[in-house]
């Protein structure tokens, strides 16, 4: 994996034979199974989570369809917004993903960020210094402060054990109380009468300038990116990420390589916060302009989100951020037209991650989805009725959450077509896996809509008796079509033996 | 400023008083986190389903009319949060991190987009009924027993009959050793016969419903209203409480009731607003936390289950 540093006389040949092999090791990565996987697994995640979100919407009385027509719309309509939001989720995805890479687990990238901003913002309106090294200044100060703010958990795993998940997390609270309280005696703007408490305005010279025209877009953006390229240098052509990887994927063989994994522990935390530290302060040297207390929307936290759905791959970090950037304005788009809520895309958010955690929802898809047709085809005495109740509870689950989007319906009947329609994706999941206790359920989703139907007829005006009752009378059919099949089965396997 | 003899007894009750109120969803929630980790499966989630707890009993008590019913909803709600976290860690063999994560942002946009839905508000939700709390009148006038323990939510007495209950299950009980051994030594359980990742799926449901109801406190007894994001980071104290603790019922007792301990006296400071004390009032809520990480760093180390955070495979390679 290593390139050793060659003489400066060779050193062009061997850096184009290098950057050729590193093309074709690309193209050959491209070809391969393994490369597409996790570009596949992304992609039905997201169409997934997308999918339960959207019945999240409908049982909450609002319009999926509007709702993702005026989130596209958003994402089309504003780029530069999409790169705003990105920007700080590009550099928190890549420090969760760094310490990742390490084995470790900074959950606490928000206090770092905290740190980081603070001690920009401070640099930014306490000393005065020329236009261009101003903001370098800021920003240099401001990693070093996330940096020992990673430095130290990471220094406390290596040499004394303690879990990274628990120190990190509790020194981001700390770093975040100790901000506030920076903001609200020590250093709070004079008199300043605004609730919130904030520090003063950072001077002019301080400020990254936006570009392209944009409103909101700042070259905070070519420093995000260009700390993709620095990351992905760093994991995949320097000694120290190569030990870092080596430490990640297995600590004791490191150290019996000769890998010292204590010091790269501390220095990937260390780094882990440098990053953490650097998106706050171009957050406050690019868009807030001034350290306010409790100003990051969770960036931090959503850096967890991105390094996980990019696989803590460098540039799937960054295709992670834009995604969510993406969201982000989409968001706002969604919740200034058709009036969804903007915590929506937090829902779409956590459903993403929960589904990227289980790979192997994608194998159970693909193992049913092509095995169920050749099972059918194979024994089709057997699998018909079985492919019936396949319907009808597919069929039950989207006519009962229909009926849940139903305006003014009682609250009764609500709650039994929500257990009625959760019952028949649990009934679809297991008949789709032949797991067995599909009459069971068939039978329980044919009693249940018997009971709507007898409900709505007795108590309230009848509206869905007739829909209720045919579905109860096909259910019935196939449940007694399946014990029937059942009991012969069980003849022939007796008389068999 | 006058200070009767009276008045400093009082206090102390009235310390030990918001001691049980903030350690009692502490307590709670490090319990259901210890239930998980004890049978494997690190639970970082604890805030989601908390944050789910609190809002479903606050829904269905104001629904309802009746706070017992959202009491029972808030620890439904946190077991299937759980049993989802359980259905992909367990069951799909997924990344118990990474599946907390995404537990906790879930939680946190559906409670609040629920927020909207139910009440129509931004920040916090409608007043519902709460649960009455225990009032025992013979010692209502003793000044220190009397406020500290003359009116007292009963979740607070069902937190300390969780306490017992868990020591029991876990130490007495056949499922409490295979809780453990799950989360020691799969294999061996296997070998014995036994379904590990069912063990681990009641596990991780328990865990869940113990943190609903930890939420279900917060929104019904300790306050009556739902609000955003309420539970303000408890859940990973409690988590922290579970590692300081050392992974047992008992150990979860203490090391919650030290936390809320602490919070007591910094609300009992607050109020107090003694001039010179209240400009560090940030220090003091920082105490907790930095306690944390020195007692990880400095005193004992703590020793985890050992297969915990591994997803169990039959025959795994290697």
């Amino acid at each position: 994996m290593e390139q050793t540093e060659s003489p400066s006389d060779v050193a062009a040949p061997t850096m184009m034979r290098s950057l050729e092999m590193w093309f074709l090791e690309k193209e050959n990565a491209a070809l391969t199974w393994g490369f597409w996987k996790p570009i596949v697994w992304a992609i039905v995640s997201i169409a997934l989570s997308l999918l339960v979100s959207a019945v999240i919407m409908i049982l909450s009385g609002y319009d999926p369809i509007l709702a993702y027509t005026w989130l596209l719309y958003g994402i089309l309509r504003q780029p530069d917004y999409v790169l705003y939001f990105a920007t700080p989720l590009i550099l928190t995805g890549l420090s969760v993903a760094l310490a990742f890479k390490c084995g470790l687990f900074n959950i606490g990238a928000e206090g770092q960020v905290y740190l980081g901003s603070m001690a920009a913002a401070i640099i930014g309106y306490a000393i005065a210094l020329p236009i261009f090294v101003h903001p370098l200044v800021c920003l240099a100060v401001g990693a070093g402060a996330g940096a020992l703010w990673g430095f130290v958990p990471g220094l406390l795993k290596a040499y004394r054990g303690a879990h990274e998940v628990v120190t990190t997390m509790m020194l981001s609270y700390t770093a975040i109380l100790f901000t506030q309280w920076l903001s609200t005696y020590p250093l709070r703007e004079p008199g300043q009468v605004q609730m919130v408490p904030q520090l003063p305005q950072i001077l002019s010279s301080a400020m990254i300038p936006k570009i392209l025209g944009s409103h909101y877009l700042h070259l905070g953006i070519v420093l995000a990116i260009a700390s993709v390229f620095v990351v992905d240098f760093i994991i995949k052509r320097t000694v120290l990420g190569y030990e870092m990887r080596a430490v990640g994927l297995n600590r004791d063989a490191a150290e019996c390589a000769g890998i010292d994994p204590r010091r790269n522990m501390a220095i990937a935390l260390g780094l882990s916060g440098a990053l953490a530290g650097l998106a706050g302060s171009e957050e406050i040297l690019g868009t807030y302009g001034r350290f306010i207390d409790h100003w990051s929307p969770s960036i931090g936290f959503d850096g967890i989100t991105v390094a996980v759905l990019g696989r803590n791959h460098p540039w799937g970090c960054l295709l992670a951020a834009v995604f969510f950037g993406a969201l982000r304005a989409g968001g706002t788009f969604m919740n200034l037209v058709a009036r969804v809520p903007i915590e929506m895309v937090g829902v779409i958010q956590g459903l993403i991650v929960l589904f990227v955690a289980a790979p192997r929802i994608n194998d159970w898809l693909a193992k049913n989805g092509v095995g169920y047709p050749i099972w059918i085809k194979n024994n089709p005495k057997v699998a018909l009725p079985n492919f019936a109740a396949l319907c009808l509870a597919a069929w039950s689950a989207v006519l009962a959450f229909g009926f849940c989007a139903v305006k003014g319906i009682s609250t009764t009947l609500y709650v039994l077509f929500l257990v009625t329609a959760f019952l028949g994706i649990v009934a679809f999941v297991t008949t789709l896996s032949r797991r067995g206790h599909v009459l069971v359920l068939n039978s329980a989703i044919v009693a249940l809509w018997l009971a709507i139907g007898v409900l709505d007829r007795l108590q309230f005006g009848g509206g869905t008796f007739i829909t209720s009752v045919m579905v109860a009378c096909v259910g019935l059919v196939i449940s007694a079509s399946l014990a029937w099949f059942s009991r012969r089965e069980t003849k022939e396997r007796r008389s068999k033996s | 400023m006058m200070q009767s003899g009276n008045v400093t007894l009082d206090l102390l009750g009235w310390l030990i008083t918001a001691t049980l109120q903030w350690s009692t969803p502490l307590v709670l929630a490090a319990l259901g986190g210890m239930f998980s980790e004890r049978s494997g499966v690190v639970n970082i989630g604890l805030e989601g389903m908390m944050l789910i707890g609190a809002f479903s009993a606050a829904a269905v008590s104001g629904l309802t009319g009746s706070a017992w019913l959202g009491l029972l909803a808030g620890i439904g709600a946190g077991g299937l949060l759980a049993a989802v976290h359980a259905l992909v860690c367990v069951t799909f063999k997924g990344n118990q991190i990474v599946s907390g994560a995404g537990v906790i942002l879930f939680a946190s946009g559906f409670t609040t987009v629920m927020l909207k839905v139910v009440w129509n508000q931004q920040g916090v939700g409608n007043q519902v009924p709460t649960i009455p709390d225990v009032v025992i009148q013979p010692i209502l006038n003793i000044p220190v027993l009397g406020t500290a323990f003359g009116r007292v939510s009963p979740i607070i007495y069902i937190m300390f009959f969780t306490v017992a209950l868990s020591y029991y299950v876990l130490y007495h009980t056949p499922f409490g050793l295979r809780v453990r051994s799950s989360g020691e030594d799969p294999s061996a359980l296997d070998s014995a016969g036994v379904n590990v990742d069912h063990i681990r799926f009641i596990a991780v449901v328990i865990s869940g419903c113990l943190s609903g109801l930890a939420g279900a406190y917060l929104s019904i007894s300790f306050l009556n209203a739902f609000g955003k994001l309420m539970t303000s980071g408890r859940g990973f104290i409690a988590l922290a409480a579970l590692i300081f603790g050392n992974w047992t019922p008992i150990g979860c007792l203490l090391a919650g009731t030290f936390f809320g301990f602490l919070n007591g006296l910094q609300n009992t400071i607050q109020i107090l607003n003694i001039p010179g004390v209240a400009l560090y009032l940030n220090f003091v809520q920082m105490l907790p936390y930095v306690l944390v990480v020195v007692a990880l760093a400095g005193i004992r180390r703590s020793v985890p289950p050992k297969a915990v955070g591994t997803a169990y495979e039959k025959e795994a390679k290697g």
